[in-house]
């Protein structure tokens, strides 16, 4: 993936519905985690009510929309000011109706609430990865890109470990260890195994170094807990 | 959702702004407003995309925005389709009295931040019910 490339991902946010919320959540989690360094968003009621700056956005950047229903209004206020889109996702398309037991607000959130942001996410993130790859190096350039992005769309700031005496830093990893928490992971060596799947998700592990993170992520792993 | 003082539905309509927690405290204000019938919700996309019904739910109805940062993309979107904003509050003036407070982020709320969402329902609440 090139490092450069800047993908614009705008989410409808509906309040409406869970699909609003699960686009809104799915957004954000790619944004932050897994592909923070290729992606930005801006809101979609100021990019729909703004002005030829916010509007620049979808001109500027190759555009996934993420739509909660089929009134897929991200996808045609985009389309409306900013010409076609790289992609088009729905919601309630790519859940299919496994979204019945969802809730608007993240203090009713669930495990069918987690899954389904996993779910759409993982869906973002492939469309993005899908428009680097056939963009590559044409695509705008972080200085470009700097000059359109909503400011709010940086991402969250890593964290350090130290593998095999070097100082790594892993985008958003307080977060991926606050939801393995959540999961009920412990915070002893039996975690290993699935902090090193869950973070190999975000940040490139080769396999002869899998040893060193998983013996890193373990120790990191168990100091943020007692922390926290 | 129960008519206000001038026999009107209420409409709580939240910026949800992605990128700042602010946007995610408008949000959460305004579930939890509906959620003690403070008014019903309507999609801020769908309303500034045009949508034809959810335009004429708002100018049947008295409106609160609520705005996480001062583009105030809500309030000036109501009033851009015609509708009646009988209140704006915005998270920033809210804010000034929880200075320093830890509120989270754009993804998930602390705390401090769920209170201040609940300061805001509360508020949007008490509203209400001084105008029935």
């Amino acid at each position: 993936m090139s490092s450069t490339t800047k993908v614009g991902i705008i989410s409808c946010s509906g309040e409406e519905l869970p699909e609003g919320t699960i686009s809104r959540l799915a957004t954000r989690r790619v944004l932050e985690l897994m592909r923070p360094g290729n992606t930005v968003t801006i809101c979609l009621p100021l990019f729909l009510a703004g002005n030829e700056a916010e509007r620049e956005f979808a001109r500027k950047h190759p555009t996934i929309t993420v739509d909660g229903c089929n009134k897929l209004c991200a996808k045609k206020g985009t389309e409306k000011y900013s010409g076609p889109v790289s992609a088009a996702l729905v919601v309630s398309e790519i859940l299919n109706g496994k979204c019945s037991c969802c809730a608007v607000s993240a203090k009713d959130r669930s495990e069918d609430d987690k899954e389904a942001v996993w779910l759409v996410s993982e869906q973002i993130a492939k469309a993005v990865d899908e428009i680097v790859a056939g963009e590559g190096e044409t695509c705008c350039s972080d200085e470009e890109a700097d000059t359109v992005a909503c400011g709010c769309s940086t991402p969250v700031p890593g964290m350090q470990i130290q593998v095999a005496g070097k100082s790594v830093t892993i985008p958003g990893l307080g977060l991926i260890f606050d939801h393995l928490a959540e999961t009920g992971l412990a915070a002893d060596d039996s975690s290993g195994e699935k902090l090193l799947e869950t973070v190999r998700i975000y940040h490139p592990i080769e396999p002869e170094q899998e040893d060193d993170y998983r013996t890193a992520l373990t120790s990191a792993y168990k100091a943020y807990r007692r922390q926290t | 959702m129960i008519p206000n003082g001038n026999g009107k539905k209420t409409i709580v309509i939240p910026c949800s702004g992605i990128g700042k927690v602010q946007g995610l405290i408008a949000r959460e204000a305004a579930y939890a407003a509906a959620a003690a019938g403070g008014g019903e919700l309507l999609c801020l996309a769908l309303l500034v995309s045009g949508d034809e019904e959810a335009v004429s739910r708002i100018r049947d109805a008295e409106c609160i925005t609520i705005d996480g940062c001062p583009k105030l993309c809500a309030v000036k979107n109501v009033e851009a389709t015609g509708g009646t904003v009988a209140k704006s509050i915005q998270v920033i003036d809210v804010l000034k009295n929880h200075r320093g407070a830890e509120l989270g982020t754009a993804t998930k709320l602390a705390d401090a931040g769920w209170a201040v969402a609940h300061e805001i329902a509360q508020d949007i609440n008490h509203c209400e019910s001084e105008v029935k």
